[in-house]
């Protein structure tokens, strides 16, 4: 109730900043009364939560297609009409968008590590007896983690809103098996942050325990990491089969519960897939081993070097949720390019004196950065399913390694905004409400100055879950 | 476009070409005539003037006069060598990780899923005429990983570095190395070799009653499950650590123990003997010269170094003789580098045993090709030109023992990987795109310091020697 009654008053307030109207007087009406009337309103219509209606916006649709002088409207963080002629409801607040701006599906983060506890440093972790034989946290095995219980506050949930995402998938940051995967609605303040869909997989890589190879627990490597993680999946399948037994037959001697084991039952049954972090082509081979092995589901999560298991991966019906953390562009090509850009003549620009081995090396660079750049393009082109995860990336890099992703990773904006909206929404299994804005699905979505590749642009309205969240003149 | 702009399309296209090409044929069996050389089979003398015909990866025939089959090219080794592809049973190459220090045991783990296919030292051992190695676990724990043998085809993917149907092997360590570790390191068992002996008697002992347990209940489970009634066993996990020791005394893997010390080795057989273990090689065995009979009569194996001792206090009393003496009773013996420099030059180190030892030419020959296959259980496909076996062949200028003969074509499974007139200059596969040139050009040190023995590499973080051991 003191919730619905502070949505309110935030959309009248957004509302109130742009142009407004409302639905009957079709008058401008000064700021501070339409603020009163609007509480007075939530007061009264408690029971039925009036609507919002965004007019006079160019909706960029996920499917690349983009339609102009549209209107959202939404309630109870539902859409309930978009398009050219959609209906007003009478109760309605109505926010013109003057025709100058730019909605697009909220975006959303496939896998991020917002709001996750802090990694132990090294020097706090205990001296273990037998560092062969350590207690599964400090092995880095936490698959009963869920971030819905452990969230915490993180300046970046901000921050993500302000680059235009409105939903994602979080898992805790860790080690080989960090916890579980599960989507929230994001919102500006991390207590208000929302899950959207439970634990529906588990998190995974080939991170050694922590700590590394200094500071001393088993498994120490990556051919550890292998081993320890079949060797937990063995000991999970024991144990549900002690309590299946047991269950029918208490007689017998009762099972050690254990919730991290116990947490491992939906990949040994495989029922739920697992996330795993992983970019070069000679891991994601290893992880295609341990699939074989067990016959879970996967997701690559990252994946830099997908591209080149490609066909392996549409085979094996593997999606990829895609980082684009790419390398920085190498110096000289950047110097280059800049050079071709201008508009000095060939002449005026001196010509670098290199050696025919600095040449030879500077295409094989090249080569390698082509390849990593265009991972996602070469993905899409050979179907398979791709959407995007930050794993990791901090969001104040986001808008530069978006430009590489258009100007050298062969990807359109549409294309881009389907990777990280409706491609991410279809692997997280969240597409049924989210990834793109139609009648009836969820109210996430980002109100963006002018088109999102333009320069300067930027996002001035958030709305996740149907709740308005600010950020003009911030 | 500009012109600069043109020519570096053209390259790249003709790189890719070239890279997809190599790659096409990497995967492909190859073919090849290799006319007129000096054929060193090292199991039937050396023929003079002979053809080696390899076909789709395989010996067909050696002979003279051998016409070349449509489409089979064909190399003239008139006044050259062919002998054998070296092969080297003690290698850490290509290992992401070597050591899986954090227990005294872990034969669970395998350096099978350790592989870097793109190390470019491969291409460089190619040079040196090695076809095949051993890639090894390192020697912190008395029971460390399993080992995985490779073929050298380099720019295909680390399951098709594999070489097929190889012998599992393990990595066994005695001695300093593991005491050094658990015992001062990480305050376990063992800190002497008292200790080590009991951590391997220990083990097979856990592994022997782990396995009665779980035979036990998949049986009763099996009775339970099929007749629906009566009370169910508590499950016994599955436990890949114990299965591999139970493989090990069932005689399905070839056990390569890192051991100097006569002592040790000797405590190692009577261990094996009681356990039932039969198929075993000493690594280094610097001290293996005097228990050579008894080595013998065990039928153990031993590969070691040429002449290289004194780097730590167990290692001080050895001899260059240690690989004659140990032929001369009869050890099936060879010559390994442990070393990603001294692999590219194992012929050298095996003409050593000529030279200090007299052992005969063709024996010492033995001692990089057929002996290391012997250990590695791959005799069958390799370690001799012989009629059936695989096409990995190297052509020398001379006789690989002149230390003025270079290796000149290396073939693996018939497909040339490595050719000296045909040698570019940056061989490399895989290069980080964040690397500048000017870090990138010296971008790997051929010639490594040989301070200490690689089996122990990056373990002396743990031991707070970091310093004292600093290989730059």
């Amino acid at each position: 109730m003191a919730r619905l009654y502070f949505e309110e008053i935030n959309a009248v307030i957004s509302a109130a900043k742009i142009i407004i109207r409302t639905g009957t007087m079709k008058k401008y009406i000064p700021l501070l009364v339409l603020f009163f009337v609007g509480m007075s309103f939530a007061g009264l219509q408690a029971q039925t939560t009036p609507a919002h209606a965004l007019t006079n916006v160019t909706i960029h649709n996920a499917d690349g297609s983009t339609t102009e002088s549209a209107t959202i409207v939404w309630r109870n963080g539902v859409i309930e009409a978009i398009g050219t002629n959609a209906n007003i409801p009478f109760d309605a607040y109505e926010m013109d968008g003057g025709d100058s701006l730019h909605v697009y599906p909220g975006f959303i983060d496939g896998l991020a590590i917002w709001g996750s506890p802090d990694l132990p440093r090294s020097q706090d972790l205990p001296r273990l007896e037998e560092p062969g034989n350590p207690p599964y946290d400090r092995a880095g095995i936490q698959p009963e983690r869920k971030p819905s219980e452990i969230l915490k506050e993180d300046k970046a949930f901000e921050a993500a809103m302000k680059a235009g995402f409105t939903t994602a998938g979080l898992y805790p940051n860790g080690y080989m098996l960090p916890g579980q995967v599960e989507a929230f609605y994001l919102s500006n303040e991390s207590e208000d942050v929302e899950l959207l869909k439970e634990s529906f997989g588990l998190a995974g890589s080939f991170d050694e325990a922590p700590g590394g190879w200094g500071s001393g627990a088993y498994p120490s490597t990556m051919m550890g990491v292998m081993a320890q993680f079949r060797q937990v999946m063995f000991d999970a399948t024991a144990l549900q089969q002690h309590m299946k037994y047991y269950a029918q037959n208490p007689e017998m001697p009762a099972p050690d519960r254990d919730q991290v084991l116990e947490a491992l039952f939906p990949l040994v049954n495989q029922e739920k897939p697992l996330y795993f972090e992983v970019d070069q082509k000679e891991h994601i081979e290893r992880l295609f081993k341990l699939q074989d092995e067990f016959g879970f589901d996967a997701v690559i999560v990252s994946g830099r070097e997908a591209y080149a298991k490609a066909d392996e991966l549409k085979k094996r019906n593997i999606p990829v949720l895609a980082n684009i953390d790419f390398t920085d562009i190498p110096e000289w090509y950047k110097k280059q390019k800049e050079a071709e850009e201008s508009d000095k003549k060939e002449e005026d620009a001196p010509e670098e004196e290199i050696s025919d081995e600095e040449q030879n090396y500077r295409e094989k660079q090249l080569e390698a950065w082509k390849a990593e750049v265009t991972n996602i393009k070469k993905l899409m082109d050979a179907n398979v399913s791709v959407g995007y995860a930050s794993a990791g990336m901090e969001l104040k890099d986001l808008s530069g390694k978006l430009e590489i992703l258009l100007d050298e990773g062969g990807l359109s904006e549409s294309d881009v905004v389907k990777l990280m909206t409706v491609n991410t929404a279809n692997i997280l299994g969240i597409n049924k409400t989210h990834g793109s804005l139609e009648k009836g699905k969820n109210a996430s979505f980002s109100v963006f100055n002018k088109v999102m590749s333009e320069e300067k642009a930027k996002v001035l309205h958030s709305i996740s879950n149907g709740t308005i969240h600010e950020f003009e003149g911030k | 476009m500009n012109l600069r702009e043109n020519k570096m399309k053209k390259l790249i296209t003709l790189f890719i070409l070239v890279a997809f090409g190599f790659t096409v044929q990497a995967q492909e069996k190859g073919s090849v005539l290799i006319q007129n050389a000096t054929v060193i089979t090292v199991t039937n003398g050396d023929l003079e003037d002979t053809d080696v015909l390899i076909r789709d990866g395989i010996i067909e025939e050696i002979g003279k006069d051998l016409r070349a089959p449509r489409g089979v090219e064909t190399v003239d080794a008139s006044g050259k060598f062919v002998m054998p592809g070296i092969i080297d049973a003690h290698s850490h190459l290509n290992g992401v990780d070597i050591n899986e220090a954090r227990n005294p045991v872990t034969a669970e783990v395998t350096m099978e899923e350790s592989v870097d296919p793109n190390e470019v030292g491969i291409y460089h051992a190619l040079a040196g005429g090695a076809t095949t190695i051993h890639l090894m676990h390192g020697s912190a724990n008395v029971i460390g990983g399993q080992g995985e043998t490779l073929k050298l085809r380099y720019g295909v993917s680390q399951e098709e570095m594999k070489f097929e149907d190889a012998s599992r092997t393990i990595k066994f360590a005695l001695g300093e190395n593991p005491t050094r570790v658990h015992g001062q390191g990480n305050g376990v068992q063992p800190r002497t070799r008292m200790g080590v002996e009991q951590v391997v008697r220990g083990h097979f002992d856990e592994a022997l009653d782990y396995k009665r347990k779980r035979e036990a209940y998949l049986e009763a489970k099996a009775e339970f499950d099929r007749r629906g009634r009566g009370t169910p066993p508590v499950p016994v996990a599955k436990n890949l650590r114990y299965e591999v020791l139970n493989d090990i005394i069932e005689g399905e893997i070839l056990v390569h123990c890192h051991s100097y010390r006569a002592d040790e080795i000797l405590m190692l057989m009577r261990v094996f003997n009681d356990y039932g273990v039969e198929n075993y090689t000493f690594q280094h065995a610097n001290e293996a010269f005097k228990v050579a009979p008894e080595l013998a009569k065990n039928g153990a194996h031993t590969s070691v170094f040429s002449d290289w001792w004194a780097y730590k206090f167990e290692v001080y009393y050895s001899t260059a003789y240690n690989a004659s003496i140990l032929n001369a009773n009869g050890v099936v013996n060879s010559i390994n580098s442990d070393n990603d420099q001294l692999l590219r030059t194992l012929n050298h180190e095996a003409a050593k045993v000529v030279r200090y030892g007299n052992t005969s030419v063709n024996d010492a020959l033995k001692m990089i090709t057929l002996h290391p296959a012997i250990q590695l259980g791959i005799d069958d496909r390799v370690g001799s030109i012989e009629e059936g076996k695989d096409g990995d062949v190297v052509i020398w200028s001379g006789h690989p023992f002149d230390i003025y003969s270079k290796a000149e074509m290396t073939f693996v499974d018939g497909t040339k990987y490595f050719d000296l007139a045909n040698d570019a200059d940056d061989m490399r596969i895989h290069i980080n795109p964040g690397t500048e040139f000017e870090d990138g050009s010296n971008f790997r040190r051929i010639v490594d310091n040989r301070e200490e023995d690689a089996c122990l590499q990056d373990t002396f973080i743990l031991l707070g020697e970091q310093s004292a051991h600093n290989h730059n």
